[in-house]
């Protein structure tokens, strides 16, 4: 026993056990495939593997050139769906927590509701976008307005599911006795909600969104193929491939992943904050 | 009358009445003010009777037929790539559980992976592979793989630690522990990832049919909203899209009962 406690260990066992080189590698590693990948894809690997050339698949330089270049006219359409996107997510996920509150405080005619919500869930993007450019036809006589409002509401569909599922798990899965207790003070329905059962779904609200902000993005890039009114980013990408002006198209493709990024990583530093209080 | 708003199902049927009654309202308002009220809001009863009727709408299908003819292609691309990507989704997971290097390169990649629109990709897959086969089967497996896999990760590490300790006791070798132990406990994450990813394999391979003309139910959808045949088609098909997905989903909970019988032995015991 003592002669095992002595012996040295092994670098490998070292560098395993030690925390700090531990949690460098989980920064590391990935950042250095990354620059792998790239440094493949500039040097045409990846171009060879997927036997394409660089026509249909550019380089990453020459994408990047492309997007430096037509930074303006890409801001414009970036805005349109960021703007889509962020609306429909909130009045989505406000609705569906509207929903799930419903659903707590009468859960006889609220769980069945939710149910359908969820079944709503299911329905493809595909089969929603269309329907709401037809029911928003008249909503407005200017054509942005009006396929603005079409996006939104597909978004919204989106989001209201998984945000009212997520948020009835959080309003009802309450730590024991605390709902006891508030019988024992003989606190009102209301009350039970705004001090107990609201606090404890914060996290789960967040759960939700770190689904819907993803999900919310690629709903507004898919409406937007159907939508009236030629704008926004997905939109670009089709419009770009028609033309078969493919750089231009994958500048888009990138400026559609760097906003479901950026979107990602404002949630999370948010939720850091809001979740820090709480503890 | 209490017993009957007891049951479970109750408030589900009278939520649906609801939103029939909401829907065929919403039809007379329309078919009141609209010249043609069925690009907007069609009678239920009139999208059920384009569905039945023998009337045919291209020279020699009737509407159902396209429809599930078109189906039948669609699905099937779908299922291929979401069975391709439930294997390669549940093998990565198993890879990045066995090697920590793994996990540590892969994990961050899944993540961004999940913010890159794929479905805004597909028509450039499409460039690529030059098949529209091909590229409905990749997107739907692309879909299906993340899902998968974060999932199944999340299952393999939610066995409890107890549990491990009891293999150790038993000195299990790695192999028991995965066959006995890991793969068993991540089975309900494993589908719950399942349930995420089917509806969107199918929203997938629509969306890639609507890129290039040739028969699928999103080429048929986008033809009917250009007015090409009946427009009645293209209602049946959202109908038949939105049932699809729901069942889709439906049917992988189904199968995680087979795959689970005790959870299905314990929901039995609750119910009484």
């Amino acid at each position: 026993m003592t002669q095992m406690l002595k012996r040295k260990k092994s670098i490998f066992r070292k560098i395993q056990e030690n925390r700090k080189i531990q949690s460098a590698l989980t920064f590391i590693l990935p950042v250095l495939f990354g620059i792998l990948f790239l440094i493949l894809w500039q040097c045409g690997a990846i171009n060879s593997l997927l036997h394409t050339d660089t026509f249909t698949l550019p380089l990453p330089s020459r994408i990047n050139s492309i997007l430096s270049q037509n930074i303006v006219k890409i801001m414009g359409n970036v805005k349109a769906t960021v703007t889509v996107a962020i609306s429909g997510l909130f009045l989505g996920s406000l609705i569906g927590y509207g929903i799930a509150v419903f659903a707590s405080v009468c859960p006889r005619w609220g769980k069945g509701g939710l149910s359908i919500v969820a079944a709503c869930n299911a329905i493809p993007i595909v089969a929603l976008a269309p329907v709401m450019t037809n029911w928003t036809r008249t909503f407005s006589k200017n054509a942005e307005i009006r396929s603005m409002a079409a996006k939104i509401l597909v978004v919204m569909i989106v989001c209201i599911a998984n945000m009212s599922i997520n948020a009835y798990r959080g309003l009802t899965e309450i730590k024991p006795y605390s709902e006891d207790m508030m019988a024992m003070y003989a606190a009102k329905p209301g009350v039970i909600l705004r001090k107990l059962r609201i606090p404890n779904s914060v996290p789960y609200i967040f759960t939700a969104l770190r689904v819907a902000v993803p999900s919310s993005v690629i709903s507004a890039v898919v409406s937007e193929y159907f939508a009236e009114y030629v704008t926004g980013v997905g939109r670009q990408i089709r419009e770009n491939i028609v033309q078969s002006q493919y750089s231009t198209a994958w500048a888009y493709i990138v400026a559609a992943c760097l906003i479901g990024i950026t979107l990602y990583a404002i949630l999370l530093i948010l939720e850091s904050i809001l979740l820090k209080k709480r503890v | 009358m209490n017993r009957l708003l007891n049951k479970k199902w109750f408030s589900v049927v009278f939520w649906t009445l609801i939103l029939v009654v909401a829907w065929e309202t919403g039809a007379f308002l329309v078919a009141g003010t609209k010249r043609t009220p069925e690009n907007i809001l069609p009678h239920l009863y009139q999208i059920i009777g384009a569905a039945f009727s023998t009337n045919k709408v291209t020279s020699d299908q009737t509407a159902l037929q396209i429809v599930l003819i078109n189906a039948g292609q669609t699905l099937l691309r779908a299922a291929i790539g979401f069975l391709l990507g439930t294997v390669l989704g549940f093998g990565l997971a198993l890879l990045m559980k066995l090697s920590g290097i793994v996990e540590k390169i892969v994990f961050p990649y899944l993540m961004l992976i999940q913010m890159i629109p794929i479905l805004g990709m597909a028509p450039i897959i499409l460039s690529i592979t030059g098949s529209i086969n091909t590229s409905r089967i990749i997107i739907a497996a692309i879909l299906t793989f993340y899902p998968v896999a974060t999932n199944t990760l999340a299952g393999f590490n939610s066995v409890e630690k107890e549990k491990h300790e009891l293999m150790y006791i038993y000195a299990a070798n790695k192999f028991t522990v995965y066959t006995k132990l890991l793969i068993p406990g991540s089975v309900p994450y494993f589908f719950t990832g399942l349930k995420i990813s089917a509806p969107m394999a199918i929203t997938a391979s629509i969306l890639v049919d609507t890129l290039q003309g040739d028969g699928g139910l999103g080429c048929m959808l986008s033809q009917s909203l250009k007015h090409a045949m009946s427009i009645y088609v293209f209602w049946l098909i959202i109908f038949f899209s939105a049932f699809i997905g729901i069942f889709s989903s439906y049917l992988m909970g189904v199968l995680e009962l087979l795959f689970t019988p005790q959870k299905h032995a314990e929901r039995k015991k609750e119910g009484k």
